[in-house]
C-alpha cells in the first residue's frame, strides 16, 4: 500500500491527474495498474484480471458503461456505490456468469471475453480460477459443511482423500473445524458465510470475488467474516470486494473504485477516495452511507 | 370342489397359483412402468427447462396430449390402434408402454416443477465453482429437486401401481384378469371383488407407507448410500482431530 502511496505522491509532484479525471474521455490517466510501481508490477508478472471497456445493458438499461479496470496479484480492489449501480453486474462479468455486451476481459494474461464474444476455451476452467463469494452464501443444503468444500474439488479430478483433508484444513481456517459435519440449515449466516468463504478457496483461485458478502448478516456475523476475509487479505491473496461496509473496504482495500449510473466515477486509494473524494456525487455517497451507518 | 361356510364359496386353494401369477404381473407391470416413465419423465421434464424452443416445444406438446387423455384410451390405442396398422406388441409391451406414456406425462409435471424449484442460486453457485453442466445437474440441482419431487413421484406410483387393473381390458394377465377369470369360474363378483380389492389393498398400503419412510429420511438429510456413509465418518474422524490439535 507504501508503494502506492508513493507512486501517487510522485505523480503528484510532476503534476499527473492529482484532479480527479473521471471522463470516459481519458479513462487510463489514472488507474490501479498506473499506481503500483513498475518493478512491483513486472514482479508480479500480468494483472490477475484486466478489463477494458466494459458494457452491458438489460432490456436497454445500461448497467456497465465503457468499464475499464485492472486489479494486478496481490492487491485487493473494493467497488463501492449504490445498489443497482452496476457493482454486482461487473463482479458477475468476471466469471462470466453474466455475459457483457462490449468489451474485453482478461483473467491471468488469457482473453476470456473480446468484442462481444466469449473467447475462452474452457469456461469451467476460467470459473476454477475465480472464486466467489454470494451475498446469499448459496452453499448446497443437501450436503454437510465439508462436503460442501469438497464438491468441486473431487470434480475437478482430486481424489476423495486428499480433497476430504484439505477441505477439513479450509475449514480450520475459517475456524468451523467443529461445524464440518453440520447442514446449511443447521448453521447460523456468518458460519454458512463462512463455509462459503473455505468452498471459493478449494480450488486456489488466483482471486476472489466477494459480492456483498456481509449485506445479509447480523452485526456479529459480519464481525466474524470480516476477520475471516481480513486474514485472506494479510495471506496476500488477490480480491475484489464489493460491499457496504466502508470502514472495512478502507482498511483493507489498496484502492477503491465508486461505481454509479454504470460509470466508474472517481478511483484511488482509499485514503483518497474516503478522505478527499473529489467528486459531487461520491461526496454524497459517502455521506449517505455515513449517516445509515450508525456505528459507523 | 369342498363346500366352504358363510359368505365365502369360492374355494380359494385351488386358485392360489392363479392368484400369484396375476400379483407377480402386476408387480412386472409395476415396476417396468415405473422406471420406464420416471426415466422418459425426466427427459420430457429436462426438455421442458430448456432453454431452446425447439426441445421444449415436443416436450409441451408431449405432455399436454397425454395428460389429457384417459390412460384406457392409450392402452385400446397402443394395443388395437397399432396393430391395425401393422405394428404389433404384444400384452406385454402394449401394457408397459400405456403405463409408460401415460404416467411420464405427469411425472414430467412434478419433475419439471421441482427443477424449477430449486433456487437459482444454487446452480449460480455450481457454475461458480467450474462445475460442469452435467455435474451441476447431477451433484446440484439434482439432488434437491428430488427432495422436492418425492412426495409427487410416490403418490405416482402408487397409483400407477392401481391403474394396473385397467389392463384387465386387453387381458394381461394381472391381479385384474385373473379375479374376472374366477369369476367366471365362480360366479361370485362380490368375494371375488372383494379379495381381489384386498389383495391391492396390502400391496399399496405398505408401499406408500415404505415411500413415506424414505421420504423422511431423505428429508432429514440422512446418508443412504453406504459411500456416503464412510466418507461422512472418515469426515467425523478427521474432524475431531482438527479440534483435538487446535
Amino acid at each position: 500500500m507504501n508503494r502506492i502511496e508513493a507512486a501517487l505522491e510522485a505523480r503528484k509532484e510532476t503534476g499527473v491527474a492529482t484532479s480527479p479525471s473521471t471522463e470516459v474521455a481519458e479513462p487510463a490517466s489514472k488507474t490501479f495498474a498506473d499506481a503500483v510501481p513498475e518493478e512491483s508490477q513486472s514482479a508480479g508478472a500480468t494483472p490477475v484480471v484486466r478489463i477494458e471497456h466494459l458494457c452491458k445493458s438489460f432490456d436497454g438499461r445500461v448497467v456497465l458503461d465503457a468499464i475499464d479496470l485492472t486489479v494486478p496479484r496481490g492487491k485487493i480492489l473494493s467497488i463501492i456505490g449504490q445498489s443497482g449501480g452496476g457493482k454486482t453486474t461487473l463482479l458477475r462479468c468476471i466469471n462470466l456468469l453474466e455475459r457483457p455486451d462490449h468489451g474485453s476481459i482478461q483473467v491471468n494474461g488469457e482473453a476470456v471475453f473480446a468484442d462481444g464474444r466469449v473467447v475462452c476455451p474452457d469456461l469451467a476452467a476460467l470459473r476454477r480460477s475465480v472464486g466467489m463469494v454470494f451475498q446469499r452464501f448459496n452453499l448446497f443444503p443437501h450436503l454437510t459443511a465439508v462436503e460442501n468444500v469438497m464438491l468441486a474439488q473431487v470434480r475437478a479430478g482430486t481424489p476423495s482423500r486428499t480433497a476430504l483433508e484439505r477441505s477439513v484444513s479450509l475449514l480450520r481456517r475459517v475456524r468451523l473445524a467443529h461445524r464440518g459435519l453440520a447442514y446449511p440449515d443447521q448453521m447460523s449466516g456468518g458460519e454458512q458465510q463462512r463455509v462459503a468463504i473455505a468452498r471459493a478457496l478449494a480450488l486456489r483461485p488466483s482471486i476472489l470475488l466477494f459480492d456483498e458478502p456481509t449485506s445479509s448478516l447480523d452485526p456479529e456475523s459480519t464481525v466474524e467474516v470480516l476477520q475471516v476475509m481480513r486474514a485472506l487479505a494479510q495471506d496476500g491473496m488477490t480480491m475484489i470486494l464489493v460491499t457496504h461496509e466502508l470502514p472495512f473496504a478502507r482498511g483493507v482495500a489498496d484502492w477503491v473504485v465508486f461505481v454509479d449510473g454504470g460509470r466508474i466515477v472517481e478511483q484511488g486509494p482509499p485514503e483518497e477516495i474516503f478522505d478527499r473524494p473529489g467528486q459531487e456525487r461520491t461526496r454524497a455517497f459517502l455521506s449517505n452511507e455515513a449517516a445509515a451507518q450508525p456505528d459507523a | 370342489m369342498h363346500l366352504a361356510s358363510g359368505p365365502f364359496k369360492v374355494p380359494w386353494s385351488d386358485y392360489y397359483g392363479t392368484l400369484f401369477d396375476g400379483l407377480q404381473r402386476t408387480v412386472e407391470y409395476t415396476v417396468v412402468g415405473f422406471a420406464g416413465a420416471a426415466a422418459l419423465g425426466l427427459l420430457v421434464a429436462l426438455m421442458r427447462v430448456s432453454t431452446v424452443r425447439l426441445v421444449r416445444l415436443p416436450a409441451t406438446v408431449y405432455t399436454e396430449v397425454f395428460k389429457n387423455v384417459p390412460l384406457l384410451a392409450i392402452i385400446f390405442l397402443t394395443y388395437f390402434g397399432l396393430g391395425s396398422v401393422g405394428v404389433r406388441l404384444n400384452v406385454f409391451e402394449a401394457g408397459t408402454t400405456s403405463l409408460i406414456l401415460f404416467y411420464a406425462a405427469y411425472l414430467s409435471e412434478t419433475f419439471r416443477s421441482a427443477i424449477r424449484g430449486v433456487h437459482h442460486g444454487q446452480r449460480e453457485a455450481a457454475q461458480a465453482l467450474g462445475l460442469r453442466r452435467v455435474d451441476s445437474f447431477t451433484r446440484v440441482i439434482f439432488p434437491q429437486a428430488l427432495r422436492l419431487a418425492l412426495p409427487g413421484t410416490n403418490t405416482m406410483l402408487v397409483d400407477l401401481l392401481k391403474s394396473t387393473s385397467l389392463l384387465v381390458t386387453i387381458s394381461a394377465a394381472e391381479l385384474m384378469s385373473q379375479a374376472r377369470l374366477i369369476t367366471s369360474a365362480t360366479f361370485r363378483a362380490l368375494e371375488v371383488y372383494l379379495v381381489i380389492a384386498g389383495v391391492y389393498f396390502a400391496l399399496c398400503y405398505p408401499l406408500s407407507q415404505g415411500l413415506l419412510w424414505i421420504e423422511r429420511r431423505v428429508h432429514a438429510g440422512l446418508p443412504i448410500s453406504p459411500r456416503r456413509r464412510r466418507l461422512l465418518r472418515t469426515a467425523a474422524a478427521l474432524l475431531t482431530e482438527e479440534e483435538a490439535l487446535a
